[in-house]
């Protein structure tokens, strides 16, 4: 039987779910508008640096890197003892490949003309970068952001096979604990549309608003 | 004689096989307004944008105040700060106000504090008659409106020339008059001008000369009196008969 009790019991593994995905976002993030960056500028023709771990990112499925980093490098590497910082790095690390995809397309689109009316007006490349193309492109990635978001989300699930106690991994107790196989996933995956819905909409709508509110495209 | 502000010399530009700019000598003094005709595609936004230092020659040499602007190791981003640009194009930052648009210069390249670099994009906006749109970002203003903030965020950068590429070619009738008595105040006022257009009333009225272009060559140039009424070359003779006979 499932009961209230275990519904409650299965809940405790949305705040690690919530954290694996959101921290790992943060680094995407801190990872992503970087590498968008030095793949426009190429400095120091470190431009094929950013191509290859965009490339790397892209073609190694994310629960093998979980796997690499927790027992594969924990030896060398201490911080991928924890399973948790293990699973959040191997997510964060892809999702900063991801999103400076997301930037790259979003910097693209802002247009040769906003870069022309910078220059004429003497600023320098990174002046014009800073303070005309780079806040015209975040509004433009924000829909992107937003699926990005939801990715890793649902891709925080993956942990569960490292041992991480997530959404997932309090599913599978559940199932075992009270030998129903359909409520513990059943509630899992709602509870899933349910953080993931709300982030990727309100990101969604925004980036729609402040389009048409600052007439991008 | 006042003081060249800008000019060129044996300018030509090349895009692949093609010669846009065939060899260009022009050279515009301190308060004088010069007017560019000529027909579609013959290299007069090319000329502008190279003029305007957003372009680099393929032969020729551009001077600014007297300095060879690539031949002397100048920095290009501080002439650039002194040479006005409005294009054709909308071109405003659309993710600032009229006011961020024409502070923005000021702050970043001129260094200018906060209430400064306002002090003098309000004063701008107050040329083009915008003060009171200053709050509006640029898609909840006209063609015409986001054209004059294209001038005033040229203006508030106190530039040594201002150029314009067809600022009114996409504009609706009502909307170029507002834009071009704006620049006709400018010319009045000695602001030094290299307009390409072809409203011929603006080159009547404040012109002190006017070029035709074609092919990628000044091919005539004059008084607006005599070049309008006047033309020396079929060329010239041929394209503003249909200009003005509307053909
Ligand atoms: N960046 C570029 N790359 C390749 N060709 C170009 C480029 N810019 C302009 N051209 C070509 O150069 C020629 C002149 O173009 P330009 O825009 O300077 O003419 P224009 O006199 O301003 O014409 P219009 O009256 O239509 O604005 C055209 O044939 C155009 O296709
Ligand atoms: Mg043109």
């Amino acid at each position: 039987m499932f009961t209230l009790e275990n519904f409650l019991f299965l809940l405790q593994g949305v705040p690690n779910t919530l954290a694996i995905s959101f921290l790992s976002f943060a680094l995407g993030f801190a990872l992503g508008i970087p590498t968008a960056i030095v793949k426009q500028f190429s400095p120091y023709g470190l431009g094929h640096v950013a191509d290859a771990y965009i490339s790397v990112m892209r073609g190694i499925p994310v629960l093998v890197i979980m796997l690499l980093f927790h027992f594969g490098m924990a030896g060398i590497i201490p911080v991928f003892k924890s399973a948790f910082l293990s699973a959040t790095f191997a997510l964060g690390l892809r999702s900063g490949a991801f999103q400076s995809q997301i930037f790259r397309g979003a910097i693209n689109s802002v247009g040769r003309q906003q870069m022309m009316a910078a220059t004429s007006l003497g600023m320098n490349r990174w002046q014009a970068f800073r303070y005309v193309i780079l806040p015209q492109a975040f509004i433009v990635a924000l829909p992107g952001l937003g699926s990005e978001i939801a990715l890793l989300i649902k891709d925080s699930s993956y942990a569960f096979v490292l041992g991480v106690l997530e959404l997932t991994k309090y599913s599978d107790i559940v199932r075992k604990a009270t030998r129903s196989f359909l409520y513990p996933y059943l509630i899992a995956a709602i509870l899933y549309i349910l953080i993931t819905f709300p982030v990727a909409n309100y990101l969604d709508r925004l980036g729609s608003r402040l389009k048409t509110k600052y007439g991008l495209r | 004689m006042g003081e060249v502000v800008l000019a060129c010399e044996g300018l030509k530009k090349r895009y692949g096989d093609l010669w846009v700019l065939k060899g260009i000598d022009f050279e515009i003094e301190k308060g004088q307004t010069k007017v560019i005709i000529g027909p579609s595609g013959s290299g007069k936004s090319t000329f502008l944008r190279l003029m305007g230092l957003l372009e680099p020659p393929t032969e020729g040499k551009i001077y600014f105040e007297g300095k060879d602007v690539y031949g002397s190791g100048l920095d290009l981003n501080m002439i650039r700060a002194k040479i006005g640009f409005v294009f054709q194009e909308p071109s405003l930052f659309r993710h600032l106000t009229a006011l961020g648009n024409v502070k923005l210069g000021p702050k970043v390249v001129l260094k200018m504090k906060d209430d400064e670099a306002e002090r003098k994009a309000l004063e701008a906006l107050k040329t083009v008659r915008l003060e009171e749109w200053s709050h509006h970002y640029p898609a909840q203003l006209s063609g015409g409106q986001q054209q004059r903030v294209g001038i005033a965020r040229a203006l508030a950068m106190d530039p040594d020339i201002i150029l314009f590429d067809e600022p009114t070619a996409s504009l609706d009738i009502e909307l170029t008059w507002e834009v071009i008595d704006v620049m006709k105040d400018l010319a009045r006022r000695g602001v030094t001008m290299l307009v390409v257009t072809h409203e011929l009333g603006f080159a009547k009225e404040v012109a002190d000369e006017i070029l035709f272009m074609d092919d990628g060559r000044i091919i005539e140039s004059g008084p607006p009196e005599e070049l309008l009424k006047n033309p020396k070359s079929p060329r010239a003779r041929e394209f503003l008969r249909r200009l003005i006979g509307g053909v």
